[in-house]
């Protein structure tokens, strides 16, 4: 008698398939409300977006003319335009360099990803890539075509923005953030503290507007500045101060034990900080990092307010033609897309390494 | 401590360079300001500034001067702001209550909500949704009309308004006793139920007796509301207020995109409250609700205050967008002043004052909150 008792007590209850979403999804008066209003929320939004998606949309592969009667999407824009719209104005017989150096800035950061490769040699890839992708954007040398700054547009200007800015960025908040941590040099501390809460303080937009507006002005006569430049210097200084926030944030959790131990075993400060706070500090500090790369790389669209050509800009480029102007939708769509994949890779990465040295 | 002389020449040469950059820079740029025969003052301030802002508070127009119309930038700037602090933190701590509410659908709508809102930049956000709005909304003179009472077209939106005068006056007295007096009598309220474990309602009843000293004095004839209606005259409405569909745009992409956000945060804070208290309020009979409100949010709250007001100072700073889709906040007035007076230093001072102080005053707010919720909790 005890002994099917406690069987019967210890078995989960068999329910079957119907029961077990009839729980799930109308468990009670509550959950059952809540299921019936956002199932008509999905409903809804699902039926407008297939609509237009779908069902009333122009077929990529039909031409462009039918798109004026249509009511959906007119996916022929995107066939036709694709290539404005990653390249903008670049000479056409010319865009596979904008291509190629758009790959070889996504290889570098794929190859930069892999936690076994981190070391030293990858400060020679990137100066290695900055240099490769000059070369093929510029062109000049080797029998490359030369094209002008103001005709480079679109994803390889976003990647370049985005990416070097980055990397750039991250030695100066590196150097930030230890200047903040440490309380020897109080005047240097001083000045980090400045830097750091001075640029938090202000709009990322306050921040271009100033290499815009006023970096040319603290420029000796002789020397002028491509808009280009100018507006990677801005995202340098704006990135290196959310990066010493964030890497400020490990060093704290780095116990006073490990400095201890390092001063005893007679290593220099730079020796103590390479070999033994850093490593802990940045593992620390890893998806704090990755949070502010992800938003930097969504804010470097910001960039298109102050008049530069990245991928938003031609998406705007592409639509503005009167024959194509009710097709903007699609556009920002198909850039849309872009970031979805793009950032969406960025935050698997965070969470896969967030997992992996946990 | 003894001070090392390695610590006093690595400061010196610090503070040395960069005093020594400091002092080229400005040289350049006095150099370059000579050229175009332009000295640094403040005194254009007060010049006229010839420039209108469509829609603000402060009643600016184009005989202004600059010192005005940079006022009227910054209160646009203020109220876009809190318009979109108020819809991010709706839509965030409902999604975020959604997500960590243990509903099987509703946890995964909310985190594909998450997920979408994480990977988009909020330009794109802002331009899709402005793009989308002017295509569907219709004309002006084909505006819908919302039970005759608000009218939406692609240009504004066009609502009733109540004029000067008396009724005006009630009206704001009214919405201004309103939360006093939830604050005054919640907190009597309280007591009472501290004595005798009786729970009074506070919030509707208050709330009612509001809204009967607003209309009642009407009904009875006490109080007129001049009622000033927007009616179509010619290409636009007159009379009326009306909101532009810009500022409408940006408080719903602000929203949307903060909102994901907002519901990470508030799922993280949620998810720091011990299953414990889950489970006694549970226990102690309390209704959904009950539990979210009585028990967990208040702990939830202490969690995520610091967070929270980080992300506010955000939307603030990222409120500067507005410049995209052509609302006059602080940034695009600011624009605009330095084409037409080439003032670019002394422009971006001011503006740059302006965000550093929201920022210092907003933290400053969050960290008298902390201090308080410590003290609480010790």
């Amino acid at each position: 008698m005890e002994q099917t008792i406690r069987a019967q007590t210890t078995l989960p209850p068999k329910i079957g398939f119907a029961e077990k979403w009839r729980r799930r999804l109308f468990g009670n008066l509550r959950d059952g409300i809540l299921t019936m209003i956002l199932i008509a929320a999905v409903l809804g939004l699902g039926s407008v977006a297939i609509n237009w998606l779908v069902i009333n949309a122009v077929a990529p592969w039909s031409t462009a003319d039918l798109c004026r009667e249509a009511t959906g999407a007119c996916w022929p824009f995107l066939v036709e335009k694709h290539r404005l719209i990653l390249f903008g104005t670049y000479p056409w017989e010319q865009q596979w360099r904008p291509f190629m150096a758009s790959l070889i800035l996504l290889i570098g950061v794929g190859v930069s990803m892999v936690p076994h490769w981190q070391d030293k040699r990858l400060i020679w890839v990137w100066l290695g890539l900055a240099v490769t992708f000059t070369v093929l954007m510029r062109g000049g040398v080797g029998g490359l075509e030369y094209v002008q700054p103001e005709r480079w547009n679109g994803l390889p200007v976003l990647l370049m923005l985005a990416i070097f800015g980055l990397v750039f960025a991250f030695p100066l908040g590196l150097f930030l953030a230890l200047a903040r941590h440490q309380d020897k040099l109080p005047a240097l501390r001083a000045i980090a503290v400045l830097w750091i809460e001075l640029v938090r303080g202000v709009p990322m937009i306050m921040v271009l507007f100033l290499g815009l507006f006023v970096l040319p002005l603290m420029m000796p006569d002789d020397i002028k500045l491509n808009p280009l430049i100018t507006t990677m210097i801005a995202l340098v200084i704006f990135h290196s101060a959310y990066f010493a926030e964030s890497i400020r944030g490990g060093l704290q959790t780095v116990p006073l034990g490990q400095y201890e131990a390092a001063d005893s075993q007679g290593l220099s400060w730079f020796q103590k900080t390479r070999l033994i706070i850093l490593p802990q500090a940045l593992r620390i500090a890893m998806p704090g990092i990755l949070n502010t790369v992800l938003g930097a790389y969504k804010d470097t669209s910001l960039v298109v307010i102050i008049g530069i050509h990245d991928i938003m800009a031609t998406a705007k480029m592409s639509f503005s033609d009167p024959v194509w102007q009710r097709y903007g939708l699609e556009a920002y769509l198909f850039v849309g897309g872009w970031f979805l994949a793009t950032c969406w890779c960025l935050s698997s990465y965070s969470r896969w390494l967030e997992r992996r040295t946990s | 401590m003894r001070v090392l002389r390695s610590q006093i020449f690595w400061q010196v040469a610090a503070v040395g360079l960069l005093i020594w950059l400091g002092y080229i820079l400005a040289q350049n740029i006095e150099a370059n300001l000579a050229k175009s025969n332009i000295v640094l003052s403040f005194d254009f301030l007060s010049a006229q500034a010839g420039f209108d802002i469509s829609e603000s508070l402060l009643s600016v127009s184009a005989t202004s001067s600059y010192g005005a119309v940079i006022l009227a930038g910054v209160i646009n700037t203020l109220v876009l702001a809190v318009c979109c602090i108020v819809g991010a933190t709706i839509i965030g701590v409902m999604m975020g209550i959604m997500r960590s509410g243990g509903h099987y659908l509703g946890e995964r709508i909310a985190g594909l909500y998450i997920e979408i809102t994480r990977n988009l930049p909020k330009l794109l956000i802002l331009l899709a949704l402005y793009l989308a709005m002017v295509t569907t909304l219709p004309v002006v003179r084909e505006s819908w009309s919302v039970f005759g009472l608000i009218e939406i077209s692609n240009r504004a939106v066009y609502f009733p308004i109540v004029e000067q005068g008396f009724g005006l006056w009630w009206l704001w007295a009214m919405i201004a006793v309103w939360p006093i007096a939830i604050c005054v009598l919640g907190k009597v309220a309280r007591r009472i139920q501290d004595k005798t474990g009786i729970r009074y309602p506070v919030i509707w009843p208050v709330t009612m007796c509001v809204l009967i000293l607003i209309a009642g004095p009407a009904m009875i004839g006490l109080i007129d509301y001049q009622i000033s209606w927007p009616v179509l005259k010619g290409f636009d409405f007159a009379g009326g207020g009306r909101i532009s569909v810009q500022f409408v745009v940006l408080v719903l992409a602000l929203s949307i995109y903060h909102g994901g956000q907002v519901a990470e945060l508030v799922r993280g804070a949620i998810a720091s409250v011990p299953v414990g208290q889950f489970e006694a309020a549970k226990a102690s009979g309390l209704s959904f609700a009950q539990m979210t409100r009585l028990v967990i949010l208040p702990q939830a709250i202490r969690a995520a205050v610091p967070s929270m007001g980080n992300q506010y100072l955000n939307i603030t700073k990222n409120t500067s967008i507005a410049l995209a889709v052509g609302y006059s906040d602080l940034v695009s007035v600011m624009t605009t002043s330095i084409n037409q007076t080439f003032r670019p230093i002394e422009l971006m001072t001011v503006s740059m004052c302006v965000y550093l102080g929201i920022c210092l005053i907003v933290s400053w707010l969050v960290n008298i909150y902390n201090a308080r919720v410590i003290a609480v909790r010790a």
